[in-house]
């Protein structure tokens, strides 16, 4: 594989961003943000396209669906579908923290903080709903159309079409109560293009609070739910792995998310562990996309110096905000 | 010369309502006992030792560029909103203050848990005492027969002296490592009760022969450690929460937190003066939202349960609770999607004895990065704990051998908008 190389420089916007996505026609970029805002930007300039608001909290994820609605979530339970720069449908899905969002052919899956995991038509109509009660991170539909939620204890549950649990896999390493804080959990979830292979990430934690924790990228035999391969960062500063995406060739990218300046943009070619490339010049990665082309990737970073006890100061004497620059890679 | 530690008026109400109530031969009946319990006055202090975040607790900011993700929920007082991660605690409300103007002077645990616990007051070249030895000092042992100051906090145990700076030993604190006596307190089954008495008065012996030589402070710590041991011998059932109601137990949560809140509350209803407990794990650099989501909740639900109990018991008349950290967390938020130690701009809440229920005082701007209103420092607070407790930081002082001290930052008022 030839190492991806970076193209420009990153688009720079003002705030922290949650999850950037690629439209399926791939003339736009996405980005969900923490000030509540949808920033979007054309791929062919990465001049900024109209934002669109409405959203409360953190818009905490997007995705697109395969006719170019775009559905976004929040931190308050909303999830709206855009369409032609608004707001097709927007529904309040959870209560709290909508936590992920995944989409099949004409089923859109949600879960949240409330313990619920929901299934919706592509119109926004309730088809089923599920209470585990337990605090979810990650989706994950698989080619056949199984359903996989990822939660804070390192379980994931397989859902049937109507949302009943099937099967549960643990991977114990994504989970540690430290003191009085469950740290960690299953934070990223997504199938092989042959759906035999299910791949979660997140982080081995070492401790809560401060959250020093290894981050972890698990491959599960889909069949069976045993591991196959896995990759662990080299030591607990590194953090979280917070986005993954499958290549239409099979390969992987991930990101990461460490102290603070710790961060990697990683791709892997499965299913050899060791990562076939990374880098460090982005610090704080949380999320990225391959272009559907499969030749450009992008990948959300954050600003140096993002951290500091006390009051620290921006150039201007002001008390700066972190932002999320967007770095985009060539790839072959 | 004035004495050390106390003075004779530090025991008026006790001696004369001993002596008075034994004269009267009152002494047993439950309504001696009672006048007692109301004449208590108790402090329980909850320490969340790394500093919980102000905006995803007491002062949530909804909506705006540091405000997390996380909704404000409104309280039983009305206009008053907290973190959704407050549940229970909001329905308490109008039991408790919150002090949104709280700025202080250090961002580092090292040196804010130390200036924060002893007051910060002006440097004079001793060390003043942390708020539990402070209290145990002004409000003395009460009628437990317990000490007066006991920490709950996991991990280890131990009699902390230093706590007691320059008050000296005796006022420092027990602590219940894990919630848990002291190792080997008990007398062992072949050690009879004759043996073991003849033991202690050889080492009283030793002890005195070592004292004579030596500073008294220096061995009044080891002689206060073993009257403690001794004490507490004979109590020894307080800590089996096992013996407590099922429901007790689910209401407080079978984590540290909840247990050692629970054992807080069996402490304070048998009169122990000032009961310290501690949760670690507060330090959210990294992973701040996830970590307050499950940290939070284990706070709300035995706080909520113990604010609930005192009120049932009539106890708020008697305690003062007060929940805190060293500092709040910054509004920015970093990379690793955590806060780091914020003392600009931070909130403190309290509630019971001498307090203003259903109050906020002060508050910060839109964005949570000032204090828009009068800033309050850790002096501050001292100053509204001893007015809430009855003891006048204006008229008392400490005694240190003949250099007097203000028991409070001189240059420092009370939070009167939360005093009742």
């Amino acid at each position: 594989m030839k190492p991806p190389k970076e193209r420009g420089k990153p688009i720079a916007p003002p705030c922290q961003i949650t999850r950037i996505r690629f439209s399926p026609n791939g003339k736009e970029l996405a980005a969900s943000c923490v000030d509540g805002i949808v920033r979007r930007w054309s791929v062919s300039d990465a001049k900024p396209l109209p934002e669109w608001k409405g959203h409360n909290g953190w818009v905490t994820t997007l995705s697109y669906l395969s006719n170019g609605d775009l559905l976004t979530t929040d931190s308050w339970g909303k999830l709206v579908c855009w369409k032609d720069e608004k707001p097709r449908w927007s529904i309040a899905a959870h209560e709290g923290w909508l936590r992920a969002v995944a989409i099949a052919k004409d089923r859109i899956a949600t879960c949240g903080r409330d313990g619920f995991v929901r299934e919706w038509s592509t119109d926004g109509k309730k088809r089923f709903e599920t209470k585990l009660g337990i605090d979810f991170y990650s989706l994950a539909y698989s080619p056949a159309g199984a359903l996989v939620v990822g939660d804070l204890f390192g379980r994931m549950h397989v859902l049937d079409s109507s949302l009943k649990t099937t099967r549960e896999f643990e991977q114990k390493e994504f989970h540690l109560l430290d003191r009085i804080q469950d740290v960690g959990g299953v934070r990223c979830l997504a199938f092989s293009l042959d759906g035999k292979t299910l791949y979660a990430a997140g982080c081995q934690p070492k401790t809560g609070g401060f959250v020093q924790a290894f981050p972890l990228l698990v491959a599960l035999d889909f069949a069976t739910g045993k591991a196959l391969w896995s990759w662990k960062g080299a030591n607990d500063a590194e953090g979280i792995v917070h986005d993954l995406r499958v290549f239409a060739d099979g390969r992987l990218a991930a990101v990461t998310s460490g102290q603070p300046g710790q961060g990697k943009f990683l791709l892997f070619e499965p299913p050899t562990a060791t990562p076939a490339f990374v880098s460090t010049k982005l610090p704080n990665c949380h999320s990225l996309d391959i272009h559907p082309d499969g030749k450009l990737i992008a990948v959300s970073g954050t600003n140096a110096n993002s951290s500091g006890n006390g009051r620290v100061k921006g150039k201007a004497g002001e008390y700066p905000e972190n932002q999320s620059p967007i770095q985009f890679w060539d790839a072959e | 010369m004035r004495h050390t530690h106390c003075t004779p008026a530090d025991h008026r109400f006790s001696r004369r309502a001993f002596f008075g109530a034994a004269a009267l031969g009152g002494l047993a009946t439950p309504a001696f006992a009672e006048a007692l319990r109301k004449e208590r006055r108790q402090v329980l202090f909850v320490w969340l030792d790394g500093g919980i975040s102000q905006l995803e607790s007491w002062d949530p900011k909804p909506n705006t560029i540091f405000g997390g993700p996380f909704r404000a929920i409104p309280t039983s007082v009305p206009g008053i909103h907290v973190s959704e991660l407050l549940p229970e605690t909001a329905r308490q409300m109008h039991r408790l203050a919150i002090v949104r103007s709280v700025s202080t002077q250090d961002n580092s645990h090292s040196a804010g848990v130390d200036r924060i616990q002893r007051g910060d007051p002006k440097n004079r070249g001793v060390v003043y005492p942390y708020l539990g030895s402070a209290m145990a000092r002004w409000l003395g042992p009460g009628t437990s027969g317990l000490p007066p100051y006991i920490w709950v906090k996991p991990m280890n145990g131990g009699f902390i002296y230093k706590d007691a700076g320059f008050l000296g030993p005796k006022y420092g604190a027990l602590a219940l490592g894990d919630g848990k006596p002291p190792e080997n307190l008990l007398r062992p089954a072949d050690l009879s009760a004759d043996d073991d008495a003849e033991r202690n008065e050889l080492r009283e012996l030793a002890d005195k022969r070592y004292a004579e030589k030596r500073k008294a402070d220096t061995t009044e710590a080891n002689s206060y450690a073993f009257a403690m041991a001794a004490q507490l011998q004979k109590r020894v059932e307080l800590f089996d929460l096992s013996k407590l109601p099922e429901k007790d137990r689910d209401r407080y949560g079978s984590h540290d937190l909840g247990r050692h809140l629970l054992l807080a509350r069996r402490l304070l209803e048998e009169g122990v003066t000032f009961v310290k407990v501690t949760s670690y794990g507060w330090d959210t650099h990294g992973d701040n939202f996830n970590g307050h989501a499950s940290l939070v909740p284990k706070f709300d639900k035995p706080f909520a349960a113990m604010i609930q109990d005192l009120a049932d018991r009539g106890m708020l008349d008697n305690v003062l609770v007060i929940a805190m950290s060293e500092f709040g967390r910054t509004p920015r938020i970093n990379g690793h999607l955590g806060r780091d130690h914020w003392p600009e701009a931070w909130s403190v809440c309290m509630g019971g004895r001498g307090i203003k229920p259903g109050v906020v005082a002060g508050k910060t701007n839109e964005k949570g990065t000032d204090v828009a209103t009068e800033p309050h420092d850790i002096g501050h607070l001292f100053h509204t704990w001893f007015r809430a407790l009855g003891v006048d930081p204006e008229k008392q002082k400490y005694y240190n051998a003949t250099q007097p001290l203000p028991i409070a930052h001189e240059e420092m008022h009370a939070v009167t908008e939360v005093l009742a």
